[in-house]
């Protein structure tokens, strides 16, 4: 029995299909990220979830059972939002516990499950102050233990590190990363910031315009992204594409003389059919003997890395050296790379060449 | 929770809210309209149908026309005084000063002032006898007799549009501060900078901020001209000699000093016709303006 | 941010005591036109300030000795309390919910702009109907009568604040009180209406000030002490063969007390609110 099955939800407002049917199942303890751009109507889709708005069609089942219709605080599921959403004239201690008090759960039974939260968060001591008298990292905390006290089946995360500065968010980050793996809660976790999707996830929906384009591990959605879509949503710097076309059997770049080999594949690859080479600035590397040939623009030193962007021809590409790696500005590259790391795509539909 | 349930719960709640103005002013207004095509009394039994008469009636009728000029001209001059005295008194309050904050305090205090109360006060300034204006006008050499201000044509208008402005420039006068107070600093510095001086600064920097806020006061300001009673009332009646009846002193007066209701109401909504029709013209300018400032 | 130059500041601080000068001279008087014994004010030329001030006019309108001046007076003044006191409660009681409703269910708007579009209808326009009306049900020259009336007025107001002040309320912390199991009544009660009570209470002294300062209503729906307001008072004194001025201007003060109190204590609340919704209407 899965935890939370998406059964072909569709919803529109009007003449406008936000939804276009979602399929998902979910098992217990997973992770699923819905990843993707804003208007992409995965805040949509959580809403539909929590019950906070509802479908046109579908069908939603949380625990075996259906929800459609039911009303959100019978779905059996616990909800933190971006906006923390932490009832501001009340205790701390309050807060966390109001959905205990609003089922008319003894005080003595909340007193304990709210100190027990409160200690798995860090938050014990802030249990008597008002949402005002805390940082944006500790009202974070607060909406997670009130989510946590219910102890729901579902738990649903509507982009809640959005409001934190950068390092507060790496933070929160590993510290949700903990708590998942101890408490193997189930989550439905809605963000537009991939690294929170990569490192949280395990599994993640990249959603576009209503649709889901690939759902998959965070490692089949990094190496093996099934749309072009995918391929330059996860990963910074962004995997680099290169117009080719298919030439008696190899790959040659558009604007350019440079022929790579054709990577396995078990597509029909016709001839002169218009392809995308997708590969990520990570797996190039200087190699005498390499086919891929560019003149450096520009070098970048971020720290750990040196980014570079060069020319071949008149396309653009990304490499990630070495930090220590010498390049003058105008220098003729070579570059090589695994062979099994580069992905094909068909230009015309934006498809993987499975 | 549903869409549609959600926007029945909304009616549920607002039921009470619509019952009571239903019952209190949609029934009577549309009494009034009805009343309007009759030619009822005050007193005694309903009147018999008589079409658009009493509209045409008024239209034509010559003290119909010159009240509306009158009110026309109070309300221009008064809301045009009020709007320059209130932005100057603004920039005059948004500059650095010691005892701001007191005299931004004391701005409250005419529009605080109940309407009939400031009447009344002016009308003991203006008193032709025993006024303070009077006092001070002779006593500073100004003025060699005592003046009857509200009992003469040539003047009562004007020292009633007088009364009026002390009232309601001080109102104007906040919300422009407000307004003021939101400009962006950095616009100012920028232009500061790009070396404009204060006349170009309020015309470029400053005037768009204030557009939006004083279009609303403006036309607050205006439907209250156009609607004024209370004052006029206490102070003149409506004389001397009616040069200051506004619209709705000459309604008063047909409706119950002549009695004559049905004449009376179809006046009323003449008034009430023109407001609207005022307010949605003004509403339209500030939707434009409001799309092009800033 | 600028620097000021010395004639500048200085230009500054005569516009500011003329200013002062403007606004406050006038309240000055009547307050000087209250405390002048009788002869002091109709002298000629007439004297700014009196020789010895004179208290005397204020135990004479606050006093509810029969039949005397001040009986009238203090009744005026205990029935405009009644009246705008009943029409707030009730213009707030209504604009909670229907401003929340308007708030949270967009859809429903238009009706309270419709509400708000009263505004423009002038008293003279629905004076006579409900003249009729009143007279009809008994209610005339009546404090429950005439504060049913100012209720209409009021309501537009006090509604459109509520909406402003719950718009300011996020929809997510009632999102997120109903995911936690709290009925619509409870989430008001708990949440929603306690963190709005700013705005009820700015809301209730506006409409306070509001019925306070009527008169066309309370003139033509009172006759007597049982129900005449201060607003109607003031004018019968002003207008009467009242031979003391400063009698009329001890009224004028009495009256006056009020909304000029609240209007100092409100002032900041009273401006961002008429401000804010007024911007966005």
């Amino acid at each position: 029995m899965s935890a939370l099955e998406i059964q072909n939800i569709r919803k529109s407002y009007g003449a406008l299909e936000t939804l276009k049917g979602i399929d998902i199942s979910l098992e217990s303890g997973e992770f699923l990220v819905l990843l993707g751009s804003s208007g992409c109507g995965k805040s949509t889709l959580l809403n539909i979830i929590a019950g906070l708005a509802e479908a046109t069609s579908g069908d939603i089942h949380i625990g075996g059972r259906s929800v459609l219709g039911v009303h959100p605080k019978d779905r059996d599921i616990a909800m933190v939002f971006q906006s923390y959403a932490l009832y501001p004239n009340l205790s701390i201690h309050r807060n966390i516990g109001f959905g205990l008090e609003m089922r008319k759960v003894p005080k003595v039974e909340r007193d304990k499950a709210v100190r027990e939260a409160a200690r798995l968060l860090q938050i014990e001591p802030l249990l008597e102050r008002k949402p005002s008298q805390l940082s944006g990292g500790q009202r974070q905390r607060v909406a997670i233990g009130r989510a946590l006290v219910r102890k729901p089946e579902v738990f649903l995360f509507d982009e809640p590190l959005s409001n934190l500065d950068a390092k507060l968010r790496m933070e929160m980050r590993t510290e949700l990363k903990r708590l998942h793996q101890m408490l193997k809660t189930t989550v439905v976790y809605v963000t537009h910031d991939q690294i929170e999707a990569m490192t949280l996830a395990t599994r993640i929906a990249v959603m576009r315009d209503g649709r889901i384009e690939q759902l998959g591990t965070p490692d089949e959605i990094y190496n093996h992204p099934a749309t072009l879509y995918v391929a330059t949503f996860v990963g910074a710097p962004p995997m680099n594409l290169l117009n080719a076309t298919a030439h008696q059997g190899s790959l040659r770049i558009d604007g350019t003389s440079i022929t790579l080999p054709m990577p396995p594949t078990k597509a029909q690859i016709k001839q002169e059919q218009q392809l995308v080479i997708g590969i990520r600035p990570e797996t190039l590397y200087l190699d005498e003997s390499g086919q891929l040939e560019a003149v450096c623009e520009v070098a970048e030193l971020t720290g750990p890395e040196l980014i570079v962007t060069a020319q071949a021809g008149s396309q653009r590409l990304m490499a990630c050296l070495p930090p220590r790696t010498a390049i003058a500005e105008g220098e003729m590259l070579k570059l090589g790379f695994d062979a099994g790391s580069l992905q094909l795509f068909d230009r015309a539909t934006g498809l993987r060449c499975a | 929770m549903s869409g549609t349930s959600m926007t029945t719960r909304a009616w549920l709640l607002m039921l009470p809210l619509l019952v009571v103005m239903i019952a209190v002013i949609g029934w009577p207004l549309v009494d009034t309209v009805g009343l309007s095509f009759t030619d009822a009394k005050l007193v005694g039994t309903g009147g018999n149908f008589v079409g658009i008469d009493n509209y045409a009636k008024m239209l034509a009728n010559s003290n119909f026309q010159r009240t509306l000029i009158t009110t026309a001209w109070f309300a221009i001059i008064s809301v045009a005084a009020e709007m320059v005295l209130g932005v100057l008194a603004a920039l005059l309050l948004n500059q650095n000063f010691k005892g701001r904050g007191v005299l931004r305090a004391l701005m409250i205090l005419p529009w605080a002032l109940p309407t009939v109360v400031n009447a009344t006060l002016w009308r003991l300034i203006y008193n032709p006898e025993y006024g303070a204006l009077n006092a001070l006008l002779t006593q500073l050499g100004l003025l060699n007799a005592y003046h009857s201000w509200l009992g003469e044509p040539g003047t009562a208008l004007t020292a009633l549009i007088v009364a009026d402005c002390w009232k309601n420039f001080p109102l104007v006068a906040l919300i422009a501060l407000a307004a003021l107070q939101a400009v962006p600093r950095d616009i100012t510095a920028a232009s500061l900078v790009d070396g404009a001086g204060p006349f170009k600064r309020f015309r470029f920097v400053i005037l768009p901020y204030l557009v939006g806020p004083l279009m609303v006061a403006l036309v607050l300001r205006t439907i209250e001209a156009f609607k004024v009673f209370d004052i006029i009332w206490v102070m003149t009646r409506g004389g001397p000699a009616n040069s200051t009846r506004t619209l709705s002193i000459l309604v008063y007066q047909e409706a119950f000093s002549f009695q004559r209701a049905g004449s009376g109401a179809s006046l009323a909504l003449i008034v009430t016709l023109l407001v609207t029709v005022l307010a949605a013209a003004y509403a339209t300018l500030v939707r434009k303006t409001a799309g092009s400032a800033a | 941010m600028e620097r000021q130059s010395p004639l500048f500041t200085c230009f500054l601080y005569v516009c500011a005591v003329l200013l002062a000068v403007v606004i406050l001279a006038p309240i000055a008087w009547l307050f000087i036109m209250s405390i002048s014994p009788a002869a002091d004010l109709a002298a000629k030329p007439l004297r700014w300030w009196p020789q010895t001030a004179d208290f005397s006019r204020y135990k004479v309108l606050l006093s509810t000795l029969e039949n005397s001046e001040g009986a009238a007076f203090t009744s005026s003044l205990r029935n405009s309390i009644e009246v705008a006191g009943m029409a707030t409660i009730a213009a707030i009681a209504l604009a909670i919910p229907a401003g929340w409703a308007v708030s949270r269910t967009p859809s429903v708007g238009w009706s309270l702009s419709l509400v708000i579009a009263t505004y423009m209808l002038p008293p003279v326009a629905l004076a006579v109907p409900l003249y009729m009306g009143l007279a009809h049900l008994g209610m005339l020259n009546n404090v429950f009568g005439l504060a049913l009336v100012y209720l209409t007025i009021l309501a537009p107001f006090t509604t459109w604040l509520m909406k402003s002040g719950f718009d300011s309320i996020p929809k997510e912390i009632e999102a997120a009180a109903m995911i936690d199991g709290a009925g619509l009544f409870q989430t008001l009660k708990i949440i929603t209406l306690p963190l709005a009570m700013p705005v009820m209470a700015t809301s209730a002294l506006f409409a306070f000030l509001l019925a306070w300062d009527e008169f066309f209503y309370a003139l033509l729906f009172t006759s007597d002490q049982r129900a005449k307001t201060l607003t109607v008072a003031i004018a019968d004194l002003a207008g009467g063969r009242v031979s003391d001025y400063g009698l009329i201007a001890t009224a004028g003060v009495l009256a006056a007390l009020p909304p000029v109190l609240i209007g100092l204590v409100m002032q900041r609340a009273l401006i961002s609110g008429l401000t804010n919704g007024g911007v966005k209407g």
